[in-house]
């Protein structure tokens, strides 16, 4: 048997075995500004008690505990008390709406679920669009167990021990965590990670990052993004990085006021949080002290040229773009130090990375000829499945290649240069959503009989969700029905996913078997020639 | 009716949660899902129900539910 070890154990338990468990795993900072420091230790005694909850509810390995919670100390303790139980995590964005919630619920399996009661009644409203295989949800914040099927979490944890044993090693192939991300049909897909899959995050940790030991990092991503969790919880564990983690939201004064008072020097984040960031006054940037910043990061979209050249005015410092997707599960191409930065570009393979240009007859591309980006397969982190999608799965290969979904060219000295999407997936403020969820809650509003919506290029956030919509006859279009259709995606898919525009239109444009034309939605938006319509449905 | 009840139903109306109750201390950290995007739902729903307009600037400015109380009364009673 192929082994490695269980996440759980190289990020946390070999660290205390090895005389870390006193050191400063993260300095938590809360939405008030306060600070809570954890130790190694800390960190893993709290994911043993919930590991023993869990064990105590029958958990087996394999079976799948969702986490439902904001960015929080108590998320990253239950997802290393998952993995010591060998069961599957999925992590789940507080945002999601309650179709969002079934649809991820459903498709995993899950048999647990952790949330606080400011987000139960989501999870209730979830439960309602159809059966699951949920035998409990465990309440972060509730006193009393309310019946069997909602449980405090405190009360479970107040009689669990702080230790718990668990193999460190494990079959390489152990399944560790489920991230969901969004297709251009159909329902969100599960790409399936292992426990072997820490080889590469750590690996491509190091090589990106060029932490040294007095570095301190911060990285804003949330952990129910791959970024999130590899780059935020995973890697930095691992390598016991000096970092911070903020619980809150964006906001500049604190985004500026964490980089000066906790001094980092190493900055993850994404375009949009730097796009938005440019929205303010130059003035605020001068209140701040940033000359202990040696460098930043950035993923999620690609990085204008011109914000790269305003973060250099800024802060002072290169911003290094680099690409991954949930699929790959650690970074693929990357700028870095040591490597002259062409602003606009995601930079290069990293070493033990096999990256091409395919083009539709899946043979290299030219130089500077714009094609499928791939990825020879066989790197350690790569997705193993999409869960109860087989099929789809191996629709993303071809012979030994990975194809990323991604439209892009290489340039005469090797650098990536993303161009768009290559499939109706629209990449807003770093999230895929994918027109399906959308359309469907659009759908569900009684005035509305058919729709679409498309991706179109946004200053800030890098795509903008615009929705065409065909009205019943006899109604109109007001502020109130605009305000029904943004309402009702917010709270059933997630804000994230809410369109900024709405169109009226007598009919949506389709193929004879009945597929969106989104491309001649596009050309009308942005008044170009929609090209060839020979196979448009007829009116 | 009083403007913190008609507030109170709009904010559970937006946010689908019947159990919101409103104070002028209230800010987005106490209420669950409010972020910049479901803020301009609010927005929306707020003028709708008041029937006012507000600028970008007061938009952008509101720290707590106080402070957007204090703008609706300000236009209400203009």
């Amino acid at each position: 048997m192929n082994t490695c070890e269980n996440i759980a154990y190289t990020c946390l338990r070999k660290p205390c075995e090895l005389g870390q468990g006193g050191r400063i795993a993260y300095k938590w900072i809360h939405n008030d500004l306060s600070d809570s420091q954890y130790t190694y230790e800390m960190i893993d005694q709290a994911s043993n008690r919930f590991a023993q909850v869990l064990k105590s509810l029958g958990i087996k390995k394999g079976e799948r505990v969702s986490v439902y919670l904001p960015k929080s100390p108590e998320l990253i303790e239950c997802f290393f008390g998952i993995l010591k139980n060998e069961a599957v995590s999925c992590i789940l964005f507080s945002t999601f709406g309650e179709s969002a919630l079934y649809d991820r619920l459903s498709d995993s399996q899950t048999r647990f679920v952790v949330t606080r009661l400011s987000l139960l009644k989501r999870i209730r409203k979830a439960l309602e669009e159809g059966p699951t295989n949920l035998q409990a949800i465990l309440v972060t914040d509730l006193e009393e167990h309310q019946d069997d099927f909602v449980l405090s979490l405190p009360a479970l944890l107040s009689t669990a021990s702080g230790s718990f044993d668990f193999p460190a090693q494990v079959d390489a192939e152990t399944p560790a965590f489920i991230q969901y991300t969004s297709g251009s049909t159909g329902k969100p897909k599960g790409a399936l990670h292992v426990h072997s899959a820490s080889t590469s995050m750590v690996a491509s940790f190091k090589e990106v990052f060029h932490l040294e030991e007095s570095d301190r990092y911060w990285c804003t991503a949330d952990p129910a993004w791959i970024t999130g969790l590899v780059y935020g919880v995973i890697a930095p564990l691992v390598t016991l990085t000096d970092q911070v983690q903020f619980g809150g939201n964006f906001n500049a004064e604190s985004w500026l006021g964490i980089l000066q008072q906790e001094q980092v020097n190493v900055w993850y984040t994404a375009p949009t949080a730097l796009r938005m960031l440019m929205q303010e006054e130059e003035a605020l940037f001068r209140q701040y002290d940033y000359s202990l910043l040696k460098r930043m990061y950035s993923v999620g979209e690609p990085l204008n040229p011109e914000v790269y050249h305003w973060g250099k005015k800024v802060f002072g410092v290169d911003i290094y773009d680099n690409w991954f997707q949930s699929e790959t599960g650690s970074i693929m191409i990357t700028n870095q130090p040591g490597l002259a930065v062409k602003p606009g570009s995601m930079g290069k393979p990293l070493s033990y990375i096999e990256a091409c240009i395919l083009d539709e007859q899946m043979q290299p591309a030219p130089v500077r000829q714009q094609g499928f980006l791939c990825l020879k397969k066989g790197w350690p982190s790569m997705f193993r499945t999409y869960i109860n999608k087989e099929d789809l799965y191996r629709e993303k290969f071809n012979g030994d290649f990975y194809i990323s979904g991604d439209l892009a060219y290489r340039d005469e000295d090797g650098y990536f240069w993303y161009v768009s999407r290559s499939d109706d997936v629209i990449n807003t403020a770093g999230h895929l959503v994918g027109p399906f969820e959308v359309e469907s809650a659009l759908l569900e509003i009684e005035e509305v009989v058919d729709v679409a919506v498309i991706g179109v290029p946004d200053p800030i956030l890098h795509e903008k969700i615009i929705a065409f919509l065909c009205l019943k006859k006899g109604c109109e279009w007001s502020r109130a029905l605009e305000l029904k259709c943004r309402v009702n995606i917010s709270n059933k898919v997630s804000t994230t996913a809410t369109p900024q525009e709405y169109h009226l239109v007598d009919r949506i444009p389709k193929n004879k078997s009945g597929k969106i034309l989104r491309r001649v939605l596009k050309a009308w938006y942005e008044g170009k020639d929609p090209g060839d319509l020979s196979t448009m449905e007829e009116a | 009716m009083n403007l913190y009840d008609q507030l109170n139903e709009v904010f559970r109306e937006v946010f689908a949660d019947d159990s919101i109750q409103l104070t002028p201390e209230t800010t987005a950290d106490d209420i669950e899902g409010w972020d910049s995007l479901s803020h301009v739902n609010l927005m929306i729903a707020v003028e709708l129900k008041f029937g006012i307009e507000f600028t970008q600037k007061e938009i952008r400015s509101f720290d707590n539910v106080g402070q957007m109380a204090a703008c609706v009364q300000a236009k209400l009673t203009k």
